[in-house]
């Protein structure tokens, strides 16, 4: 019963990232053969591998620099995410105004809005003639940057998208702590900060963990987002892959940058799993 | 109606019975604080919910019915719906929306068929290597998606699928098959096995047991799961783009031109267009996506 996906995801997926890995270490036989064909900046393995396609775009001073751009943008963004969701799901868990109802109900918008439009819509509401500059110039601020085609564009877009999944995260986490465990606190004197702090963070480790790995490996593999919001460059590597792949006609450089935003990307998985296997570990001991 | 009632409280009791903790915090109440920081917290969220979220999304609509507006006014100097004319009268468009409404559904049960009797026995089964396949149908997030389809396009070329229907289904199969194995096992797991075994009891097959029992219980994860996975295909456009080209164009694909080739104001109408079926299908889903039921789906136990 398990054989169907898991046969659909090695065929379509593994056996092409098992033919990438193969390409990016120069081997350009078998399945590699028909875009082999018609490559440019090719770099072939007559016996054995070669690195050579690694040194060349890790030499390169432009993808070096989108690197450290979609490093930097990943770790802004995830940051961003947790704190915001966080907030959210604190308040949810504190209040029970009708302003929580709307609160919950505004949240998760953005799992109602295809990505290509949340993009389209963060660009011009931030572009030059956009409400942020609007709003900026009618309160006497000039000189209001224009976010539109710059970095912290994409960051908005990438907390923008990703918000509501860590507010459902981070809100079912805080729901499972028991009320009499939070009004115990507050009846022993403990001041709100300190009741977080001590009883509702420790027990929402987990959510917070899961919220930032996949925060963290939407983020490195993105491209719509920065694509529409970005700027020319430094982008995203998501971004000049499909610049390297579509424009230059170089899809072996394309791989290798594929290749480091994977390694990357498994770094952070490894923490999810990590974490979850812990869990389930202690959930097992304890009961 | 009253039979999906009844079922709720079927599962509600059950809940209660399992883990009166939880049941008890469904009744929020006695731990609400009233307190002046807790005011404070909420007023933040609410003005960065306002301005961050939908400020854009009100941003866009207004942009979609503009004629003449110039910086720095809030709103437009004159109003039109010609932007909506003449997206509507532009056959490539309509055309576009037609095909992803062919391709989601398609999508969507055949991902259903693939995954959900996978779901079932992640669940039930404690086979050796349960973990691990799991955890590498999450592979299918975690490698960069432009790598994956160029080096996809070589195993499509020589399967025959470049500019097909089936090419342009699979590339958006592959984005659904994490939502659709993984909150549907959540949702399986949570069902007491003692209830399948209650029912056995009494004299029902394995399969009146699923069908009568199971699949009812665990409806609602699977309706979020297909809900997903429909938006995640409504949505795909880098794949279908590479695969589907010349002969399928569908609706976010197009959406890229125009953003970058046509007026502001019909890339504008056009998005509000895109965006209505998925308003549609959230705001049907919205309760139980809410009740946890992707949250759950995303814990590996």
């Amino acid at each position: 019963m398990v054989l169907p996906p898991v046969a659909v995801v090695a065929v379509f997926i593994g056996f092409p990232v098992g033919t990438a890995i193969a390409y990016t270490l120069g081997k350009v036989g078998g399945p590699n053969s028909t875009i082999a064909l018609i490559a440019q900046r090719q770099h072939v393995a007559h016996h054995g591998v070669t690195t050579a396609a690694y040194r060349e775009v890790l030499g390169n001073p432009h993808v070096r620099t989108d690197l450290y751009a979609t490093i930097w943008v990943t770790l802004v963004a995830v940051a961003c995410v947790v704190v915001l969701s966080w907030a959210i799901a604190l308040y949810l868990r504190l209040s029970d105004s009708w302003i929580a109802r709307v609160v919950s109900a505004l949240s998760v918008i953005p799992l109602f809005i295809p990505v290509v439009i949340a993009s389209y819509a963060i660009l011009t509401f931030y572009a030059a003639t956009g409400f942020m500059r609007t709003l900026a110039y009618h309160v006497g601020w000039h000189s209001f940057p224009t976010l539109g085609y710059t970095l912290t564009a994409v960051v908005i877009g990438l907390v923008w998208v990703n918000v509501p999944f860590g507010v459902l995260m981070m809100s079912s986490g805080l729901n499972s702590v028991p009320n009499a465990l939070i009004e115990a606190a507050r009846d022993s004197g403990a001041s709100l900060p300190r009741t977080v702090r001590s009883v509702l963070f420790p027990m929402n480790v987990i959510p917070t963990v899961i919220v930032a790995t996949f925060t963290g490996i939407y983020c490195l593999g993105s491209f719509t987002v920065p694509y529409l919001t970005g700027p020319s460059a430094p982008n995203l590597l998501g971004v000049s892959m499909q610049q390297f792949f579509g424009s230059f006609n170089q899809p072996q450089q394309a791989e290798v940058m594929a290749m480091i935003v994977f390694v990357l990307a498994v770094g952070i998985g490894t923490i999810y799993v990590w974490a979850n296997v812990r869990a389930a570990k202690r959930a097992s001991s304890t009961s | 109606m009253s039979a999906v009632e009844h079922q709720g409280t079927v599962l509600g009791e059950l809940r209660q019975a399992e883990l009166p903790v939880v049941a008890a915090n469904r009744r929020r109440g006695p731990a609400a604080v009233k307190n002046a920081s807790v005011k404070l917290l909420g007023a933040v969220v609410v003005t960065i919910l306002l301005v961050f979220m939908v400020g854009p999304l009100v941003w866009l609509m207004l942009r979609a019915f503009s004629g003449l507006w110039q910086f720095p006014q809030f709103l437009p100097s004159t109003w039109t719906v010609q932007w909506w004319r003449s997206v509507f009268d532009d056959k490539n468009l309509a055309h576009s929306i037609k095909l992803s409404f062919e391709f989601a559904p398609v999508v969507t049960i055949l991902s259903a068929v693939i995954c959900l009797p996978a779901a079932y026995a992640f669940s039930r089964f404690n086979f050796p290597g349960r973990r691990v396949l799991l955890i590498s149908l999450f592979a299918t997030n975690a490698f960069p998606k432009i790598g994956l389809y160029v080096s996809m396009a070589g195993v499509f070329y020589t399967l025959n699928l470049m500019g097909t229907f089936m090419g342009v289904v699979i590339v958006q199969l592959i984005g659904t098959i994490v939502f659709m194995t993984w909150i549907p096992t959540a949702a399986f797991s949570a069902i007491p096995r003692s209830l399948e075994e209650a029912a056995r009891d009494v004299g029902a097959g394995p399969l009146r047991v699923f069908f009568r029992v199971t699949f009812p219980l665990a409806a609602p994860g699977i309706l979020v799961a297909m809900i997903l996975s429909f938006l995640a295909a409504f949505d795909e456009a880098q794949g279908t783009f590479l695969v589907g080209i010349p002969n399928y164009i569908t609706m976010p694909t197009e959406m890229y031109t125009l953003v970058l080739n046509y007026p502001e104001q019909a890339a504008a109408v056009f998005s509000i267009l895109l965006a209505i079926p998925s308003v549609i299908l959230m705001s049907f889903a919205r309760r139980h996506v809410m009740g946890g039921r992707l949250a759950e789906g995303f814990q590996i136990r």
